[in-house]
């Protein structure tokens, strides 16, 4: 059976049928998109200079991150320490540039897993909901699962799991993929809801394709947009959660360079005038995250037909005026 | 005030923005922490800020800081120390712990619920004659049943009561004896050194047994539960208030056999952040801030307001190497781990100089400290051979477990950890919640560990005894040496305080050479407090006594 025109790629045509507008797709149209929003443009350039500082680190800092020195302890900012040391002579500027490739591994691979995890339990709660038998009570007992889950706060519930499984970098990413997998179970679920009762499902059934083979080919590929939009607005969310849990003692070891934990080591001396240790970890750490809410917004509007179009259609118009304006002059 | 007299000041954004913010904080902050305002500022009220209320106020089974302060301003001992000026801080006060030959016990020592005292010269006995008309908290006068009483119930419910029987050598309850209603004597099969001393610690304090009993009844004969909510003693002050985890207001007793302290209450405020307890005293919220940060004590220098002090202290902060844990069960390898320690940096960098060296295994206040022993400054190419002489040249992999709750114990770790990486060793840094460290301590599983402890009593056979005895509960490093244990047991059973002190500095050459410590440092006690409240006293016991101070 061939695969069947997927229902997220069909509404996106009609929206931009309805805009009056070709379909908006390729690399023209993102730079367009980026010139069109530059806040997108500058989400999308904090992303890539934290993913290069995490890449070259080593060749960029100037110290080793995890060597104290103490004869250099609590050095105001300035040279050879461009933000400074910490109370035990840590260079802080190459602390903060090692730090993404820790926050950033638990962040993706916490969002990747709760995402892969969620994504699965929620088509699987979403196909078998309506149906009779054993798969309806599966479904009933993920959903109550998920809402137990749920029902406790985020980051009580991310240090209970730590305290749980001991404190590591691997506990640390389930902790973070467990209280994000009921988001992602909930959006597949509802997406699931609707697809499922599209045609190409029903002559797929009919066809005699068993539940595993249409969940995998033809339902979960066209509910999966809006998970993959939640991805990005995600990961941010997930480095401020390994922060968090490593400012209050239940992240990453010491001297592990890690934003949240470096704030944790430096917020005491603010008090006595000593900002530097804490206020450069937690400005990266706020950089960042504005930078992945910035990628989110520019996900959640290119990858709704609607938003899109309407998108693609003021670039058009952007464009015959300034195609007229250059014919005036 | 008239409406001609009132007028605004320029006011422009930055001003009103600077006004709002402090208006509000000095609104807000007190009302945060439930300090009554008129308490702030009261000339008979003493507002502490601490990090934590008292726990339980039984001494017998709780050694939590705010109990220190609870069980001081509750109840009173037999004896106490001599006070005298303190050489380093003008305006303050300590104990004094010297070794007086022409005393008995070789101890300057002053009656508190004893009015006097004689010392048998075998040092097998000792006789207490008790003031008379001293009341306790509940009206009924202090007798020698409740000394017997009090030591009986230390013998029944074990715990820190067995620890202190034992120190001072009494074997069974009879050996404490009511000679006379105001009299009761202390009797001892061998000669110790300290009956007399172990009466000065502040927790072995007198209970008024006649309230105990009669709350206790026959099912609570040892009355634990009355005890551990509330007191019976013939303290300077009572307790009006617990409420743990928020705060405990004292009030002080004006029959109190020494007169009515100067303060008439205290708040003893918890604030479990050192930088908030810092930001009271410098608004005025607090009189004082208890167990501040080096940095933090540095910055309040230059407070007008406020007055600092900081003391050498009975404080030691050391690393426990397990002497049963490879490769530490090596002297040379416990050697090396000094000789690579950076001991004057973590003073510096970490204490900012308010610390000295760790430079012996005892308080470098007490009599009979010596450090000639000492010979671990920081060495890598010594600690380097050591390894090597030790079969462990191309170093080796370890765990260095630190409390969570003390905020110097993981910059030590990370500037060792620098250290020693240096010399190929990898150390792991467990961080332990303050919860559950104490567990990981007593358990003696940790190849390295830190402690934080002073001993309470300044005698050189009891702090040594404590840490190196083999047989000590309290010894976390399991050390153990032949020739230690001998001396200590005869140090112990003997009265001859030279002797005594010989054997004490002998001792302790052996056990600095062995190095079963990662010598750290000796914190300073620091007093943080309004400028105006005087009378403080530095104790062995590292607290406060709120009857010390006035205005």
């Amino acid at each position: 059976m061939t695969r069947q025109p997927q229902g997220a790629g069909a509404l996106q045509v009609s929206a931009d049928r309805e805009a009056g507008n070709a379909p908006a797709s390729g690399w023209s149209f993102f730079l367009a998109v980026l010139r069109t929003r530059p806040q997108f443009a500058l989400g999308y350039g904090i992303v890539v200079l934290i993913v290069l500082l995490a890449i070259f680190a080593p060749l960029i800092a100037p110290f080793d991150p995890r060597q104290a020195n103490p004869a250099a302890f609590l050095q105001k900012p300035g040279w050879p320490y461009l933000m400074g040391t910490d109370a035990t002579g840590l260079d802080v500027f190459s602390r903060v540039i090692y730090a993404p490739r820790i926050d950033l591994t638990i962040a993706l691979a916490g969002t990747v897993v709760s995402a892969l995890a969620g994504s699965i339990l929620g088509a699987i709660a979403g196909y078998y909901e309506t149906k009779r038998g054993l798969g309806r009570m599966v479904a009933g007992f993920i959903m109550r699962s998920s809402d137990v889950v749920q029902a406790f706060p985020v980051f009580v519930f991310a240090i209970a799991v730590v305290a749980v499984l001991g404190q590591s970098l691997q506990s640390i990413v389930l902790a973070v993929a467990f209280v994000n997998a009921p988001i992602y179970l909930r959006l597949m679920r509802s997406q699931v809801l609707s697809v499922r009762r599209l045609r190409y499902v029903e002559a797929a059934y009919i066809a005699g394709t068993s539940d595993l083979g249409i969940l995998a080919r033809h339902v979960i590929p066209n509910a999966m947009a809006p998970v993959l939009a939640q991805l990005s607005v995600n990961i941010g969310w997930s480095i401020l959660l390994t922060a968090g849990l490593s400012f209050i003692g239940a992240g990453v070891e010491a001297p592990t360079p890690e934003w949240g934990s470096m704030i944790a080591m430096g917020y005491q001396n603010i008090i006595t005038g000593h900002w530097w240790p804490s206020i450069f970890p937690g400005l990266a750490l706020a950089l960042t995250i504005f930078g992945f809410s910035l990628v989110g917004s520019s996900v959640e509007v290119l990858a709704d037909p609607v938003r899109r179009g309407r998108l693609a259609g003021e670039i058009r118009s952007k464009r015959v005026r300034k195609t007229a304006a250059t014919a005036r002059a | 005030m008239s409406a001609r007299n009132f007028h605004l000041p320029n006011l422009n954004r930055r001003n009103l923005l600077q006004a709002a913010s402090a208006s509000a904080a000095a609104a807000v902050m007190p009302r945060i922490l439930d300090i009554p305002a008129a308490y702030a500022q009261a000339g008979s009220t003493l507002v502490i800020a601490a990090p934590a209320t008292p726990q339980s106020l039984d001494c017998n089974f709780d050694v939590s800081l705010g109990t220190f302060e609870a069980i001081a301003a509750l109840y009173d001992g037999l004896l106490g120390y001599e006070k005298i000026p303190d050489p380093q801080a003008p305006d303050a006060r300590r104990e004094d712990i010297a070794f007086h030959a022409d005393k008995p016990g070789g101890v300057n020592m002053v009656g508190k619920l004893a009015e006097s005292w004689e010392l048998d010269p075998s040092g097998k006995r000792v006789v207490f004659k008790l003031r008379q008309g001293v009341m306790s908290n509940w009206g009924n006068e202090l007798t020698a049943e409740d000394v017997r009483w009090t030591w009986n119930r230390a013998f029944e419910l074990g715990a820190l009561g067995a620890f202190y029987t034992a120190v001072c050598g009494l074997k069974r309850p009879e050996d404490v004896k009511v000679e006379d209603k105001y009299v009761v004597s202390f009797n001892v099969d061998e000669p110790n050194p300290l009956l007399l001393k172990i009466e000065t610690n502040l927790y072995t304090p007198v209970y008024d047994s006649v309230k105990c009993k009669a709350e206790g009844g026959t099912d609570d004969p040892w009355a634990r539960k009355f005890i551990e909510n509330n007191s019976a003693g013939f303290g300077p002050y009572q307790l009006q208030q617990l409420v743990r985890g928020q705060q405990a207001v004292f009030q002080a007793r004006p029959d109190y056999y020494g007169g009515k302290p100067a303060i008439d209450t205290v708040v003893f405020k918890e604030v479990p952040t050192s930088a908030s307890r810092v930001q009271l005293l410098q608004g005025g919220a607090v009189d004082i801030a208890q167990y501040l940060q080096p940095l933090e004590i540095i910055s309040l220098k230059n407070v007008p307001s406020v007055a600092v002090e900081t003391v050498p202290a009975s404080f030691m902060i050391w690393i426990e190497l397990n002497a049963k844990i490879e490769p530490f069960d090596n002297v040379d390898v416990r050697r090396a781990m000094n000789y690579a320690f950076p001991q004057q940096e973590v003073i510096k960098a970490i204490y900012q100089d308010l610390a000295s060296p760790l430079n012996g295994c005892m308080p470098n206040i007490y009599p009979g400290f010596t450090d000639e022993a000492f010979h671990y400054e920081h060495n890598l190419d010594k600690a380097k051979e050591l390894l090597e002489k030790a079969g462990h040249g191309s170093g080796f992999k370890s765990t260095l477990a630190y409390n969570a709750g003390d905020p110097v114990q993981e910059p030590i770790a990370i500037i060792y950890q620098s250290a020693l990486k240096k010399i190929g060793i990898e150390l792991e840094l467990k961080k332990v919640p303050a919860g559950s460290f104490y567990n990981f301590v007593t358990d003696r599983k940790q190849p390295m560990i830190f402690y934080v402890d002073s001993p309470w009593c300044p005698d050189p056979g009891y702090s040594l005894t404590l840490y190196f005895d083999s047989k000590s509960y309290v010894n976390y490093s399991n050390y153990a040496n032949a020739d230690v244990d001998k001396l200590l047991a005869e140090m112990a059973a003997t009265a001859d305080e030279a002797a005594r002190i010989e054997k004490a500095k002998a001792a302790q050459k052996i056990i600095v050479d062995e190095a079963p410590w990662t010598f750290v440092a000796y914190p300073n006690y620091t007093m943080a407090r309004k400028a105006d409240l005087k009378g403080w006293t530095y104790y062995t016991s590292n607290n406060i006594r709120f009857q010390d101070f006035s205005r």
